[in-house]
């Protein structure tokens, strides 16, 4: 989230899409509720009507996947009516930046498209720079090459009518929520979009994501009270897992992994330090060298020094993509041999679940930590498995419960807040730092013993924390020491690239300081009266709470909205939140607001992403119409795998939609709901939920039994009829939708069958998140 | 201590159900094998039971081309004029009121599990466990109550449907957030104000009254008067579950009776 949970309550509209919040995220509902107590209008958009819908003033239906349509059609209907804020759009997005005159738009591809390998050379998506090497800008958004200009004639394409044809939303519906939400463009108003897995998973969820920050800029709603762009996280720590990096192409603090081709820490530290020549742009990236070599010194400690690159050669570097489709492609393949799973349950939980759990018979081993048993640790016994031929030796290790251990969560607010055991794990169950350290030393101890092909970035590894680590010590280390003091680092503005500063995660640097454990506060001021609550737990970063709050004034410093001020000018400092910005910088100045950024100005035009700078409409890779926008079908970064088991499905044979959900009654795989009585007793078994006119035309009735197949599987589910569903009419022809809850499998105290099962093994253009969200498929009477 | 009431403002339920298990966690009560039945939504257990004291029911339905899907959690509305406190048979009565806060509760010590509250409740509410043969409903969490706390299903309710405070107060806010829906262009009712003499669960129901499959006009049954003159001649040390039952049963068959012959006349 840019902004936090409780500020919901500050919005005059909010637009959840891509989320089922009141579902989901039930607790969010406490300020959705509030802020509909004053006033603000909820806007639900959603394939089908659900328990949010029925808390909106606007309920508008869309096909599934098609979010990019609709987003560009109300950014067009903004663009077309006026209806943005002008002087945010110029002052502080790249709107007004020129760009390279050979960019270009033309029909479905962006200039730069390498056939050959579905690649996009990205020279032409470049800003055309002045003498001094500074973005070129022309402030009357007039000039043909600049961003607003670009965009215009981008969306001119997304009409209303296109829009509809699309969508399948009709018309009328479109434009009720496109002039509603626009009204938030007004100065002092604010709207907030609230999303979640129904954004994200598709094959250009990145774009889609990117099309409401567009549309966000656009509104001048980021960095408001009550605006921005909030991500509900799924899982209640995943926004600490994301910041610490558990993924393959990041480390701690969202550094980048070490490519292949970074050879030295001189080449690394090049490679990914942003370069600004503008004097009015902070480009605060420009520290990278201090976050890195910080984090190297907590990892190698006192082995990492000067003279050997503070132990750059130390880090893995990557050559591929490692990402969870790729990892259980390469499983598929025999590469991969042994496998280690922390709360992770990809038998019921990845996409094209049949395939991963046919991979998981090439490991040797599989070492499964976890509450219950799940499905992953048991696919030996699952369906289509003869537990004869499985060679696997499988290790289920009894993990603790988070009640059970102490430590920090991070909400999707990005508050770290710190927790305390209630209870003691039951049994031999442990913590997972316990069970971590365990399986480390011991690896240590064999290397240290036993040498191998390259030992010293195991043995040499700064890991001393006794046979049970506790979490204070890991907290503190994350938050990074003074080396020459041994003091506790006051934020991330003391961190050096010497190595006289060591910082587990520059993010997290100001959470555990000198003054103590800011992450266990519980002091209730609100001195701005919008909820900030600052000292309330702690937030990264610096304890900002809401980020881009320079954007909430305009170019003279004074707040958008005076009345939910999130940081104002006040002659000689800003006041309020945290600044993101340089706290006495006076808004004359006129340094870029988003500090980030090396132009110093929000991106409308998104150079940095693989497929596009305007989000642009594609199908799913498995779509039951052809793309109406351009004659482009996919979107052309998306690798489609080719081993025997991800087959793709046509509409002529698979003519309905699917989607995948969870609902409020159960949690992720079930692997920690579908074993509590009482859950199970309100959410018993698998089920599938369609429309009327489906169930007719298939002779279903609401109770039955009912057989649904795509290419990669077949599952059996209860039937759920409902007018919630609704067929969509798209340029004509009626496609029907029909939804999948994903909780159900094999073990547990409610078995069912895995909706994933049916989903395909494809991945989103910029970052691989499964398109678990929109795929083909068809229905029968059991 | 006041009168006590919980409102519940239907109109920001959001049907997460943490109700259903607060319930069940507070009260010990163990989970029912349950099967998918096809809602309507996504509605479990059936019904209530000895094993399930609250629920919350699904409510679906198209109106001119848009949806209402609402929800209602159901559980004893802990009446002023008591149909389950009238029936008990026996002598002091087993169902009980709590003269300060207006809580209708089972004491068990006093329960022969007779089924007479269960056959005059207008609401479907008690249940009659065949394993201690004892009935069992929502108490209010009295328990709680006595302590100073709020009922479990408040206590747990995200987005504020569920308010907990004195029956006075509790009717003032019910009456504030069915003008502020009426403004919005809703058909709100509010439940609970003389319903039976007043009801210690208050509904505000933002669809009208029609909605949720609640009665109109609940009543006390008037042969409640005769089902005491028939066990009159019972003592109180030889009443039993069994001869209860056969009063019941027979009454049943008189009320049958006059239904046909009222049909008759109809005729």
């Amino acid at each position: 989230m840019t902004n936090h949970w409780i500020d919901i309550r500050n919005s005059d509209c909010i637009m959840i899409i891509g989320s089922n919040a009141a579902e989901n995220h039930p607790i969010s509902f406490k300020w959705v509720t509030e802020a509909m107590e004053n006033g603000a209008k909820l806007i639900s958009v959603d394939p089908r009507f659900t328990r949010t819908s029925s808390k909106a003033d606007i309920y508008a239906p869309l096909r599934s996947g098609t979010d990019i349509a609709f987003i560009g059609g109300i950014i067009n209907y903004c663009l077309v009516n006026g209806l943005y804020n002008e002087e945010y759009v110029a002052e502080f997005t790249n709107a007004s930046h020129l760009i390279n005159s050979g960019f270009g738009f033309s029909d479905g591809y962006f200039s730069g498209f390498d056939q050959k390998n579905s690649k996009y050379s990205k020279s032409t998506w470049q800003y055309q720079l002045d003498e001094n090497g500074i973005p070129k800008e022309d402030k009357t958004l007039k000039d043909p090459n600049c961003v607003f200009q670009l965009m215009k004639k981008h969306y001119s394409r997304y009409d209303a009518d296109t829009v509809s044809k699309v969508t399948g939303c009709p018309k009328a519906m479109f434009l009720k929520v496109t002039k509603k939400y626009c009204e938030t463009g007004q100065r002092g108003k604010a709207g907030t979009i609230m999303y979640a897995m129904g954004t994200t998973q598709h094959t250009y969820g990145t774009q889609n994501v990117r099309s409401y920050a567009v549309l966000q800029l656009l509104l001048g709603n980021m960095g408001l009270a009550g605006g921005g762009i909030n991500a509900l996280r799924g899982e209640s720590n995943v926004q600490g897992s994301t910041d610490h990096c558990l993924l393959f192409h990041i480390i701690p603090g969202y550094l980048k992994t070490p490519k292949a081709g970074d050879k030295d820490l001189q080449t690394y530290l090049k490679h990914y330090t942003p370069v600004s020549k503008d004097p009015k742009s902070v480009n605060y990236w420009k520290h990278y060298p201090k976050f890195a070599v910080s984090l190297l010194k907590a990892f190698w400690g006192d082995a990492a020094t000067e003279e050997n690159d503070f132990a750059y050669n130390y880090l893995p570097k990557i050559s591929g993509n490692y990402s969870h489709i790729a990892l259980f492609e390469a499983l598929y393949k025999g590469v991969i041999k042994g496998m280690i799973l922390l709360g992770q349950n990809p038998a019921v939980g990845g996409p094209n679940a049949r395939m991963e759990r046919k991979a998981m018979e090439n490991l040797d081993w599989m070492v499964a930590a976890d509450l219950w048993e799940t499905e992953t640790a048991s696919f030996w016994k699952g369906p289509e498995v003869d537990p004869k031929k499985i060679k696997t030796e499988v290790f289920l290790l009894p993990a603790a419960a988070s009640f059970e251990k102490e430590g920090s969560i991070t909400n999707s607010g990005r508050w770290a807040q710190w927790r305390y055991q209630a209870v003691n794990p039951p049994g031999q169950a442990k913590d997972d730092l316990w069970i971590l350290n365990a399986i480390f030393t011991r690896v240590q101890n064999l290397y240290k013993k036993e040498g191998g092909k390259f030992p010293e970035p195991i043995t040499k590894l700064a890991w001393n924390y006794g046979e049970h680590p506790s979490s204070h010590t890991v907290a503190k280390e994350i938050n990074g020491y003074n080396l020459t003091t041994g003091k506790l680092l006051a934020n991330f503005t003391k961190l050096k690239d010497d190595g006289t500063t060591m910082c587990g995660n520059w993010l997290y640097s100001g959470s555990y300081t000198e003054d103590g454990n800011m992450m266990a506060r519980r002091e209730l001021d609100d001195p701005t009266g919008i909820g900030l609550y600052p000292k309330w737990t702690w937030c990264w970063p610096v304890n900002r709470r809401i980020i881009y709050n320079r954007a909430s004034c305009d170019t003279k410093g004074n707040p958008w909205n005076p009345d939910k001020y999130v940081i104002k000018w006040n002659g000689e400092k800003w006041v309020g939140d945290v600044p993101d910005y340089g706290k006495t910088v006076p808004p004359e100045k006129n340094v870029g607001a988003f500090i980030m950024k090396p132009e110093g100005h929000a991106r409308i035009f998104g150079m940095g992403l693989a497929d596009g700078p305007f989000p642009e409409h594609y199908e799913p890779v498995e779509s039951p119409v052809e793309n109406m926008i351009s004659s482009v079908q996919i979107d052309p970064i998306v690798k489609v795998w080719d081993s025997e088991m991800d087959k793709i499905g046509t509409s002529d044979t698979f003519p309905i939609i699917a989607t995948t959900y969870r609902v409020t009654e159960h949690w992720q795989t079930g692997a920690m709901t579908r074993s509590l009585p009482w859950l199970v007793e309100l959410m018993p078994n698998m089920f599938c939920e369609m429309s009327k006119s489906l169930a007719k035309k298939k002779s279903i009735k609401n109770g039955d039994n009912v057989k649904i197949k795509s290419a990669r599987g077949e599952i059996e589910a209860y039937a759920l009829v409902t007018d919630r569903f609704q067929p969509f009419k798209l340029n004509g022809k009626v496609v029907e939708e029909i939804g999948l809850a994903w909780h159900y499998g094999f073990i547990g105290l409610s078995k069912g069958d895995s909706a994933n099962c049916l989903t395909p093994h494809v991945g989103d253009a910029n970052t691989m998140i499964p398109e678990y969200k929109a795929f083909l498929c068809d229905v029968k009477k059991a | 201590m006041a009168e006590k009431a919980v409102l519940l403002d239907l109109s920001k339920c959001m049907a997460c159900r943490g109700c259903q298990v607060a319930c069940k966690q507070w009260n010990d009560l163990p989970a029912e094998k349950t099967t998918f039945f096809g809602g309507p939504g996504y509605q479990n257990p059936k019904d209530l039971s000895p094993q399930t004291w609250t629920l919350v029911k699904f409510f679906e339905k198209k109106e001119n081309g848009s949806l209402i899907w609402a929800f209602r959690k159901h559980q004893c509305l802990h009446c002023s004029d008591a149909a389950c406190i009238a029936a008990c048979p026996v002598t002091p009565k087993a169902m009980t009121r709590d003269k300060e806060t207006g809580i209708v509760y089972v004491d068990e010590s006093r329960c022969i599990g007779c089924g007479a509250c269960v056959e005059y409740c207008p609401f479907g509410v008690p249940h009659v466990d065949e394993k201690d043969e004892k009935s069992k409903k929502c108490t209010f969490c009295i328990d709680r109550i006595q302590e100073g706390l709020e009922p479990a299903c408040v206590k747990t309710c995200p987005s504020g449907a569920l308010i907990f405070g004195d029956r006075d107060e509790m009717l003032k806010k019910a009456k504030a957030i069915a003008k502020k829906l009426k403004m919005a262009g809703r058909n709100p009712y509010i439940y609970g104000i003389k319903e039976l003499k007043g009801l210690h669960k208050i509904y505000v129901l933002p669809e009208g009254l029609d909605f949720y499959d609640l009665p109109k006009s609940p009543k006390v049954p008037e042969d409640i008067g005769l089902l005491e003159g028939l066990l009159k001649p019972i003592s109180v040390a030889t009443l039993t579950a069994a001869a209860v039952g056969l009063a019941i049963g027979y009454l049943k068959t008189v009320r049958q009776e006059q239904v046909a012959e009222k049909e008759k006349e109809k005729c």
